[in-house]
């Protein structure tokens, strides 16, 4: 028997009983409707998470720091991020940037304004790759020297002092205009150990769009005048005559203190590293923790959130299964009486040439129908109650209304794979359901049924 | 040559707890391009034996050899595919498929053969105009007489140009006029396709259409005749 021949009698049987069948099908909509809804409001949540959380930040960023220091530790365990440190990350596989970072804070002032910036050293020419992006002016580039880019939020660390006496009046959130930096001079004042001052002057070539919040107060400068500050500020500090005795007993160490304090300077505050995605984000940020470093990434939260969704799923899953299993339940008390009233029909096609196989795929081909009709239409439902949840649950998703240009948090999300996923399984479902039914079939005594069908 | 031979068949039945004797030893050979006839009263073991010539029931005892094959030890698997290309069916009650037209039903053993569609067409629709049904192709089974119905029946168990075609009481439940018309279509056809006919029945007058008549009483064979007289 042809496989289209058992299709178009199998669709002709099924037809034979409309209103049967078409209930039976009905069963099978509300089943995948309901396992489809819920599992795109899994999807949905998942979705709404991510979408939140790139807003606090790139979720393919890491920024790594070196492992704090803690008594009772073992020498040589600690990570440092030396130059060699950076050059071992790079080479990670899935890190398609890595730029150290230093950072140097200082009094500010702008214009008339006092205030305080932390000033962040990159490689300028770094910063595309790392996910910076202004909303007015440029990013850094090579040739870069005191030029920088300020975090939209900047503006906020300063305060004119003869308008304001408390410059953190917390009651009334600070609402600078960004935009009042750009192309303007910032002069930052660093101190070293010994008293002495020096003085630099900033021009503020970028502001940062508010896309991310994670960069919004600082300001980013190119880390080779980043070094050279750091290097002054360092100038007379205790710490590095120890530093020095310590470097001399090392054995590792170099033997002179000259270098030694180079070593010392040669590490940087943190490291930005970037990923081609996600799951490379999550897999690197673990590896460089376990491997001793202070790895964290927006990425990683996304685990808990997961899991939580996947519980939720798996609850409302489960509320959508069971009303797949009455419906199959429902397909298979079809198929038994479609066969009690085809007994002698069954019966003939056996005498006349029909094998075990051709009626017991006949019978599953049936209930296999029902499923994919079922499953078609399910689907169709299941995206019509999906739009209608995210036209009228936005409001709960969504409070206060949305900013500008941000996209609307959807409630329900149905992806491609869940489509597939939902027609295979409905079809599946209406096979399974259809096994004992042909079995049934296929026992059937030919003679008897003939005789008293 | 014998094209069945059927070798000291037994069957016994189990109802209840009582074991019942269908068949109590019947030898038969069946020529080739024979038509025989089977008579007897009901419940004397006809339409069994034919069940078990037709490799539809297995005997608890005895061989059914058909074309040098012993049919009665073949698993189901391998006696649908006699069934399928050589034997053909018709019965009393007919046996159409009520979903499928006439001309369906005529064609639905070439749809087991696996028989593409346009040769299905050609086919059964020779076999419509031989019974004289052409004009009533697209009705089903409902919507048609009884003679029709077996009319359709006959093209259906002639399609598959069968060797051997069994029919158990075909002519039933049908008047006296359509019976011989019948018998008259049934018996023209399988002459002139030089097949075998083994039919049942328990009408006398039927069974002057054959070229021997079998006596059944009891599950036994008593008497055999030579017939013809309606040649």
């Amino acid at each position: 028997m042809k496989n289209y021949d058992l299709l178009l009698l199998a669709n002709k049987n099924l037809w034979r009983r409309k209103g049967r069948t078409v209930l039976t099908v009905l069963g099978v909509i509300i089943g995948t409707a309901s396992i489809v809804v819920m599992l795109s409001l899994g999807i949905g949540l998942v979705e709404s998470q991510k979408k939140q959380m790139s807003q606090w930040g790139s979720l393919n960023i890491i920024r790594v720091q070196q492992s704090w220091d803690f008594p009772g530790q073992e020498d040589g365990q600690q990570k440092r991020l030396t130059d060699e440190a950076i050059a071992e990350i790079r080479e990670i596989e899935g890190v398609t940037a890595v730029s150290p970072a230093i950072e140097v804070g200082g009094e500010a002032s702008f214009g008339k304004k006092m205030g305080h910036i932390m000033l962040v050293g990159l490689e300028p020419a770094l910063m595309e790759q790392l996910e910076f992006s202004v909303s007015h002016g440029r990013l850094l580039n090579q040739d870069d020297r005191f030029n920088v880019v300020a975090g939209s939020q900047v503006i906020n660390n300063f305060w004119d002092p003869r308008q304001r006496s408390n410059p953190w009046n917390w009651e009334e959130p600070p609402q600078g205009d960004s935009l009042e930096l750009l192309n303007k001079r910032i002069s930052l004042s660093l101190y070293n150990n010994k008293q002495q001052k020096r003085i630099y002057s900033l021009n503020v070539v970028g502001i940062l769009s508010e896309k991310t919040m994670e960069h919004s107060w600082y300001v980013y400068a190119p880390i080779s005048e980043l070094k050279k500050m750091r290097e002054f500020t360092n100038q007379g500090r205790q710490e590095e005559v120890y530093f020095q005795e310590y470097m001399e007993k090392d054995p590792g160490g170099r033997s002179s203190s000259s270098s030694a304090r180079a070593k010392k300077e040669e590490q940087y505050s943190f490291a930005l590293v970037r990923t081609n995605d996600v799951a490379d984000t999550r897999r690197i940020s673990r590896q460089l923790r376990d491997s001793g470093y202070n790895a964290y990434s927006i990425a990683d939260n996304l685990e808990g959130i997961e899991e939580a969704a996947r519980r939720f799923q798996a609850i409302l899953g489960g509320i959508g299964a069971i009303t797949l299993l009455v419906a199959a339940i429902g397909i298979t008390n079809t198929m038994v009486m479609s066969i009690y009233e085809r007994t002698r029909e069954i019966a003939i096609m056996k005498v006349i040439g029909a094998s075990f196989r051709e009626i017991r795929w006949l019978f599953l081909t049936e209930s296999s129908l029902i499923g994919l009709l079922g499953g078609f239409f399910g689907l169709g439902l299941s995206f019509a109650l999906s739009s209608l949840l995210n036209h009228y649950g936005s409001s709960f998703v969504n409070p206060g209304g949305m900013m500008p240009g941000q996209e609307a948090i959807q409630i329900s999300v149905i992806p491609l794979w869940l489509v597939g996923f939902a027609l295979l399984f409905s079809i599946g479902i209406g096979l399974i359901a259809g096994i004992y039914p042909a079995n049934r079939a296929i026992n059937l005594d030919p003679i008897t049924a003939m005789r008293h069908g | 040559m014998a094209i069945l031979e059927l070798k000291n068949i037994v069957k016994k039945y189990r109802i209840g707890n009582e074991i019942i004797t269908a068949l109590d030893g019947v030898d038969l050979a069946v020529e080739a391009g024979e038509f025989i006839v089977i008579l007897g009263t009901s419940g004397c073991g006809k339409t069994t034996l034919l069940n078990i010539a037709a490799g539809l029931e297995k005997p608890t005892r005895g061989e059914v050899v058909f074309r040098g094959v012993t049919i009665s030890k073949l698993k189901e698997k391998k006696t649908v595919m006699f069934r399928r290309k050589q034997m053909g069916f018709i019965f009393q009650s007919y046996n159409l498929l009520p979903a499928l037209t006439a001309q369906e039903n005529v064609a639905l053993p070439l749809v087991f053969d696996g028989v593409k569609p346009r040769e299905r067409v050609l086919r059964s629709v020779k076999m419509l105009k031989q019974v004289g049904l052409m004009e009533r192709r697209e009705h089903k089974p409902s919507q048609m007489s009884g003679g029709q119905q077996q009319r359709v029946s006959i093209a259906r168990a002639l399609i598959n140009n069968p060797r051997i075609i069994f029919a158990d009481e075909p002519t039933g439940n049908l008047d006296t006029r359509t019976t011989l018309d019948i018998m008259g279509q049934l018996q023209r056809a399988v002459k002139e396709n030089g097949q075998t006919l083994v039919m049942v029945t328990h009408d006398q007058e039927v069974a002057e259409f054959a070229d021997r008549i079998i006596y059944m009483v009891d599950g036994r064979i008593v008497e055999e005749k030579q017939g013809g007289t309606h040649l």
